[in-house]
């Protein structure tokens, strides 16, 4: 009996066979064999698309597929399941506190050095491109900019409340973290509206970030519970919240994005990357905002590294357009259009950059405040898990400013916290 | 009309042949034997690729500490013997088996009385209403989180706007344990309902008329009638829809992950409402430990089958009742 091939059949196979090919990897967009079109990472908030299209109107022949996965925790693990078997880009934006645990594993990237970034490096801070590079010397990660420490206030509501708005008075009223706290009282009282947005971000992770050792010493172990500098600005939040001067809302959330431009809070702590956000969420406050020095100084919050995939299918690419766009000059020209500082020191002196007034926060000189904020800072050693200790310190900070924590056992719960989720 | 006449001369017969039989099993030819695999083997096969050695693979790394993008070392029972001591496991496992029950109870139930009103036979624009209640199933989950997450916001959100015009103070829905669920479990509900109205309801169609129509002229009224027709003829669709509630919500995994982003992955800073499939997720993509997450995943598995075997088992006796 001959098989008879039926219509139906013939159809199913072929259906069949369409179906397994386009599951098949590497048939869908980006790179592929193409050396001028490549794939890059960004996380959204940082404005990448601006150096992207800048990039293109200057070679026209290329063509960067930038996709913006999401908040920086969303992209690093994004990241991770690319890495982990999937499809990688060519590029990909990693944030400073998600870095380390992928300098722990540098296999999974190229060494920049096979590209030439031993000429380069000497372009950038060294404690900044220090986080970058792995045990064995592999350099992992070009740094793109570095946060800076700074307080956005808006003058109309100090105003309001009898404070001074003069920034650089404002700056003298709060030189240390404990004359701030009394700054906000005296708001409260004088307005009964919160003066910040919370206190774990605002408060508690900026002075955490000022110190000279923070969750490891500098031999690499952890130290976040012996360590009286963590446990000095854990203390200083807990008074921060008992003195009830915040909105209790959490830093980029729904809520923070809706009490920006009504006024909900006067004051949040500011790194360079932070006024951009500023500017977007609530346009309408232009020239009501000042940034004033932060207490305590010096210190830094944040900042990026740009990194290429070991499977990527277009490093060279890729390394072109970080060679070029990451330049001091670059930086600069990245810095006047968006407000992040340059991780390259030879350009803090540059006039364009000292002479930088930002109208949106009243003219002041974003510029020079946070390279002063850089000038004093003692760099600390960030270990593969300081994300988390951070995290766990401040959830449970948050835990206390939301009501339903115990001051009086705040430290050990995120003491305890943090053992089981590191083991250490 | 001559009779015919029947004679009995045996018909001269066919010389004697063995009878043809089809052949049958190990006798039929090559490709009759295969053809029945052939036709369902697309299934397994990717059933087997993206289900059956996925699930076993979860098995064996488990037993190890594994790292995504590094090293893989052989820890044995090491990930089960921390799980069981993890007070975040378990607080995972009492966020899960919440939200489960807030979730799939009142949705079943308000299913339940839509189901039966919607099959009314005097309704109007009963097609209009069949349809839209489908609306939420088909909306993308990842929407939904952020919408009713601004929705449940303390300050800014418009529930707590209403409350706030009946004279109730704002809820903090987020930061409260069970606040979080509630929020949780009407997200869920809110998707579920139409999907299971519409399940009740194509059964219901099977139930005559008359005797709802009978039941009218003994006098008995809408509730009566519910209690006595509805609710038994649906019988084994609630069991059904009791079985596939149960498997999924025990799993819920998406609204939990978008309603606290600035928490990351724990929900809330102190876990408020991480169901397992979360802290699972948390283990694997945010701690680098697979091993550790799919530990949890095997213990997910077993509850799951523990659930199910109840579910059956209390079946079985209501069928038999």
């Amino acid at each position: 009996m001959k098989l008879r091939i039926s219509p139906s059949l013939a159809l199913f196979a072929a259906a069949a066979l369409a179906a397994v090919t386009a599951c098949s990897p590497g048939s869908s967009s980006g790179g592929g064999g193409d050396p001028n079109v490549f794939e890059f990472w960004s996380f959204s908030g940082i404005d990448q698309q601006r150096d992207v299209d800048d990039y293109m109107r200057a070679h026209p022949e290329i063509r960067i597929e930038l996709t913006e996965v999401g908040s920086t925790t969303e992209t690093a693990q994004a990241l991770t399941t690319a890495l982990a078997g999937g499809k990688v880009p060519d590029l990909v934006l990693i944030q400073g506190d998600d870095l380390p645990k992928f300098v722990q594993q540098p296999q999974n990237f190229h060494d920049l050095r096979e590209f030439g970034a031993d000429e380069i490096k000497g372009d950038y801070l060294d404690w900044v491109m220090e986080q970058a590079v792995a045990q064995g010397g592999e350099i992992i990660g070009i740094p793109t900019d570095v946060g800076g420490l700074a307080v956005a206030y808006r003058k109309d509501l100090f105003a309001e409340a009898g404070l001074p708005t003069d920034r650089e008075e404002v700056s003298q009223m709060w030189s240390t973290w404990d004359d701030f706290i009394e700054v906000g009282k005296r708001y409260k009282e004088a307005t009964g509206k919160a003066f910040l947005d919370n206190v774990p971000t605002s408060v508690f992770f900026q002075a955490v970030n000022q110190v000279s050792q923070k969750y490891y010493d500098d031999a690499g172990n952890p130290i976040y519970d012996r360590n009286p500098e963590v446990k000095a600005a854990f203390d200083l939040a807990l008074r921060a919240i008992e003195a009830d001067i915040s909105a209790r809302i959490s830093f980029g959330s729904d809520g923070w994005n809706a009490a920006l431009p009504r006024g909900d809070f006067a004051v949040v702590s500011a790194p360079s990357w932070l006024l951009d956000q500023i500017r977007r969420y609530a346009p309408d406050t232009a020239g009501k905002w000042d940034v004033a020095r932060i207490p305590g100084g010096a210190g830094n919050w944040g900042g990026s590294y740009l990194a290429i995939p070991a499977r990527a299918q277009n490093p060279q690419a890729a390394w072109n357009y970080i060679r070029e766009m990451q330049s001091p000059e670059h930086q600069l020209q990245h810095f006047l259009d968006v407000g992040a500082l340059p991780t390259t020191p030879s350009v803090y002196d540059d006039p364009q950059l000292t002479g930088k007034r930002d109208e949106f926060f009243s003219g002041a000189p974003t510029g020079e405040i946070y390279t002063q904020a850089l000038l004093g800072l003692k760099p600390f050693h960030m270990g593969p898990d300081t994300g988390t200790i951070g995290t766990e310190f401040l959830n449970a900070l948050t835990n206390v400013e939301q009501g339903s924590g115990d001051p009086a056992t705040a430290w050990d719960d995120a003491v305890r916290n943090i053992r089981t989720a590191i083991g250490a | 009309m001559t009779a015919t006449r029947v004679t009995a001369t045996p018909t001269p017969r066919a010389p004697a042949r063995a009878p043809h039989r089809r052949p049958a099993g190990w006798a039929l030819p090559l490709r009759e034997r295969i053809a029945p695999y052939a036709y369902i083997a697309p299934f397994f096969v990717l059933f087997g690729v993206f289900g059956l050695i996925p699930f076993l693979f979860t098995f064996y790394i488990a037993l190890f500490e594994w790292n995504p993008i590094g090293d893989q070392t052989f820890t044995g029972f090491d990930n089960f013997v921390r799980m069981l001591g993890d007070a975040r496991f378990w607080n995972a496992t009492r966020n899960t088996v919440s939200i489960w029950l807030l979730s799939t109870v009142p949705q079943l139930l308000v299913a339940l009385v839509l189901a039966h009103v919607l099959n009314h036979a005097r309704l109007r624009f009963a097609l209009f209403f069949r349809m839209s209640i489908l609306v939420p199933y088909i909306t993308s989950v990842a929407a939904t989180a952020i919408v009713f997450a601004q929705m449940f916001d303390r300050d800014y959100g418009l529930l707590n706007w209403l409350l706030g015009l009946v004279g109730i103070g704002s809820i903090d829905f987020v930061q409260s344990v069970w606040g979080s669920h509630v929020m949780i479990a009407v997200m869920v509900a809110w998707r579920w309902f139409g999907y299971t109205t519409l399940l009740y309801l194509a059964s219901l169609q099977a139930v005559p008329r008359d005797l709802y129509e009978a039941a009218s002229i003994d006098g008995a009224g809408g509730w009566a009638q519910f209690r006595h027709i509805t609710v038994p003829s649906l019988r084994p669709v609630i069991i059904f829809t009791v079985v596939t509630s149960t498997i999924g919500g025990l799993q819920i995994f998406t609204e939990p992950l978008l309603v606290a982003r600035t928490t990351n992955l724990t929900c809330g800073p102190v876990r408020q409402c991480q169901t397992l499939t979360l802290f699972l997720y948390e283990q694997g993509f945010g701690q680098y430990q697979f091993g550790y997450g799919a530990a949890i995943g095997v213990a997910l598995f077993v509850m799951i089958i523990l659930v199910a075997a109840v579910n059956y088992l209390l079946s079985a006796r209501i069928r038999g009742a």
